[in-house]
């Protein structure tokens, strides 16, 4: 018993320190730091990538992002625009 | 007959040793050890690099899945402690168990206990069903469909939840029963006689003091 509950310190120790310090790598979220009141729809983040090629499948606020699930020639991409001015931020290839 | 006694008996035992150590018997085979073991280490993974660390979390993730289809046709092809058919218990037996467990009765089980037994059913199909909907994901045909999301989310969720109830049932059987559970799944052997000093009084002992005979101490 005594080696399992030291493994499991061990174990969440680990954890603990690799995931925090880790967070977010994959994740983009900054965009703007406009206020929200002061956002452009998101039905014109689709429309921004539906002009640039991508058929959308949905869109999510991610952060300060928003978040436009597309598919461009069976490809899938994650694609990131500023709602304050509807820039490409980032895309991120699935 | 002697195979009979043996399988019967949940593997071959080892006699007590010299320095007094209980006799063990084979109880979890090696690739159910594996797969064990395998699970444990990529559902947690898989769970704490989600939106973190995609590649760790796909691999993860299949990794995962190609376990639990591993485990599944061992419940199917392998050893009476690994096969489904063996252990699988009535809905019934199980929450009768889980009430006699309040009241501090663990019955004594070489193999699965019921609870036991639906919990490991219980976390198989809702890790497969956490793995199919995250590989859904990344396919053109289900890419950003929101319910294949929302199941990923949730089934991911809820495998955790089982895994925390899961571990937790572990070191409570351990404790009642002075058994350690956690190396029982490491080196595959259980004690074959069980101690005096269970917590089921419902059931006592039937352990002759000087006969030669060997009773079933436990139910399988």
């Amino acid at each position: 018993m005594d080696k399992v509950i030291k493994a499991s310190i061990v174990v969440g120790l680990l954890l603990g320190v690799a995931v925090p310090g880790a967070a977010l790598a994959d994740g983009f979220k900054n965009c703007t730091k406009v206020a929200k009141t002061a956002w452009k729809p998101a039905s014109e983040a689709e429309a921004a990538a539906r002009t640039a090629g991508y058929e959308v499948r949905k869109s999510k606020i991610e952060g300060s992002c928003y978040e436009v699930y597309g598919v461009k020639e069976g490809k899938l991409f994650e694609l990131f625009y500023s709602p304050e001015d509807l820039s490409l931020k980032h895309t991120k290839a699935k | 007959m002697s195979a009979q006694a043996t399988a019967e008996s949940g593997g071959p035992t080892s006699p007590p040793s010299a320095g007094g150590e209980p006799a063990t018997v084979a109880v979890w085979d090696l690739p159910l050890r594996v797969t064990h073991w395998g699970l444990a280490v990529s559902v947690p993974l898989a769970w704490l690099t989600a939106n973190v660390f995609d590649t760790v979390h796909e691999i993860a993730g299949y990794t995962a899945l190609g376990l639990v289809v591993v485990r599944v046709a061992w419940g199917f092809l392998g050893p009476r402690r690994a096969r489904f058919a063996a252990f699988l218990p009535r809905a019934a037996t199980v929450l009768r168990y889980l009430w006699r467990l309040t009241r501090g009765h663990t019955g004594r089980y070489l193999g699965h206990n019921p609870a036991g037994a639906a919990m490991a059913v219980a976390l198989l199909l809702l890790t497969a069903v956490s793995c199919v909907s995250g590989w859904m994901q990344i396919t053109v045909r289900w890419f950003g469909v929101d319910w294949v999301e929302q199941l990923h989310t949730w089934s991911s969720h809820a495998v955790l939840v089982l895994v925390v109830v899961h571990v937790l049932g572990v070191l409570m059987m351990s404790a009642l029963q002075r058994e350690n559970l956690v190396g029982a799944m490491i080196t595959g052997r259980k004690r074959a006689v069980a101690p005096r000093s269970l917590s089921d009084r419902s059931q006592p002992l039937r352990v002759p003091r000087a006969s030669g005979s060997q009773p079933d101490r436990y139910r399988s």
